[in-house]
């Protein structure tokens, strides 16, 4: 059990943004989907370090992420 | 090494690993996408094991999605913890003993330019500041005097972060680390002014706080030492461990650092920049 990032795809998708996706350390874990205008986590690959969280509320004050208690459901979907 | 050595042959697709298939379909081998496309495609790195928020790592993705030409291009590191996100990508990667990196670059870079001698085979040194400053020192000044053209990339962590927090000729005076429990006594080496005395075209600096910077950054050091001399990256990427920083604050600290001592500076030779101009001309000109 950790903790990984979890981005609100329907408040994201209200911006046009990709910010955090910029700041993952980690390649290919916070990717940007184009036909829905969001960030998704790919769960397996995040280390739950947060920086998308300080991008996305600190900086942005748009806090369309959330860290969660990772599942094997969860990252069954990813 | 080259886009043929990528393609997968007609009918082997169903045995090859998924990842492999994925970067090839949606990977960046013959095509440019820009930086601001990261996450969006396939990228050359995969999985690694380097620490939860390690800025070094962040930059190491940047850099790949930088390169000109993955498909030829040779990445060259060495012990420290770089090595574990190099040796993850799906561009060729070779080991140098430890401080030699600069030497085996230099050979290289020769070997390369007599075998191919009609096209460009990049050569990029990504290495610590241990690996660079202190132990590989004289490899390092002697590959610029001599003038070899390769990038010279120094991944700034101050500190010996992979053997557990010895002090390198690059941490701040002062700092107290693991290894160093009575503080540095000696100031931080000016890397940057010794690259431009030691025969470097083309010398930057920078914290990693803007992906676009930093790819414009890497993509003109690698153009210049194609056909001029010797280039070189001074890049500051914190160790979130040796120097305790809690992972969330890692970029925050990146922004800090950028506005006190790794404030951008680009520093390059006329010719270099008379190049540059020209070549990005060239590219607004097909974008447009
Ligand atoms: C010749 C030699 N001496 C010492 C070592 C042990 N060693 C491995 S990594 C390292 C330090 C790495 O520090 P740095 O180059 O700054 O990279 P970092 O891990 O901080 O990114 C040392 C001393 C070695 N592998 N080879
Ligand atoms: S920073 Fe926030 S709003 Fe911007 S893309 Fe990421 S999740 Fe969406
Ligand atoms: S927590 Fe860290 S690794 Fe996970 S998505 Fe956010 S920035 Fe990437
Ligand atoms: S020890 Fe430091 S530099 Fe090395 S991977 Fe961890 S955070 Fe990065």
């Amino acid at each position: 059990m950790y903790f990984v990032a979890e981005v609100n795809e329907k408040e994201c998708s209200k911006y046009n943004c990709k910010q955090c996706v910029l700041f993952c350390p980690e390649p290919n874990c916070l990717n940007f989907r184009a036909s829905t205008n969001s960030a998704w986590v790919w769960y397996d690959k995040c280390k739950g370090c947060e920086i998308c969280v300080y991008v996305c509320s600190d900086l942005l004050k748009r806090h369309c992420i959330e860290m969660v208690m990772v599942t094997p459901k969860a990252t069954a979907k990813s | 090494m080259g886009l043929e050595y990528v393609k997968i042959s007609p009918g082997f697709e169903k045995y090859m690993p998924r990842d492999y298939v994925d970067l090839v379909k949606f990977g960046p081998f013959g095509k440019t996408y820009d930086v601001m496309e990261l996450g969006q495609y396939k990228e050359l790195v995969e999985d690694h094991p380097m620490c939860a928020g390690c800025y070094m790592a962040y930059f190491i993705r940047v850099f790949y999605a930088a390169l000109p030409n993955p498909e030829d291009t040779i990445v060259l590191g060495t012990a420290g913890c770089a090595r574990l996100a190099l040796s993850q990508a799906a561009v060729p990667f070779v080991y140098g003993n430890y401080g030699d990196t600069n030497a085996v670059a230099s050979g290289l870079k020769r070997a390369l330019s007599i075998r191919f001698p009609d096209k460009h085979k990049d050569v990029v040194v990504v290495a610590g500041d241990g690996g660079l400053i202190d132990i590989g020192f004289g490899m390092t000044m002697h590959s610029w005097f001599r003038k070899e053209k390769f990038t010279t990339i120094m991944v700034d962590n101050e500190v010996y972060g992979n053997t557990g927090g010895q002090e390198s000729g690059m941490s701040p005076k002062g700092v107290q680390l693991k290894m160093a429990p009575l503080g540095k006594k000696f100031d931080k080496i000016n890397a940057v002014e010794l690259a431009k005395i030691a025969g470097c075209v083309y010398v930057a600096k920078l914290a990693p706080t803007n992906p676009k910077r930093i790819a414009r950054t890497v993509r003109r050091a690698i153009l210049a030492a194609r056909h001029f001399g010797p280039t070189f990256i001074h890049a500051y990427t914190s160790c979130n461990i040796e120097y305790s920083i809690p992972t969330r604050d890692v970029l925050a600290d990146a922004r800090n650092r950028e506005k006190k001592d790794f404030k951008f500076y680009e520093w390059m030779t006329d010719e270099v920049k008379e190049f540059l101009e020209e070549v990005e001309r060239k590219e607004k000109e097909v974008k447009r």
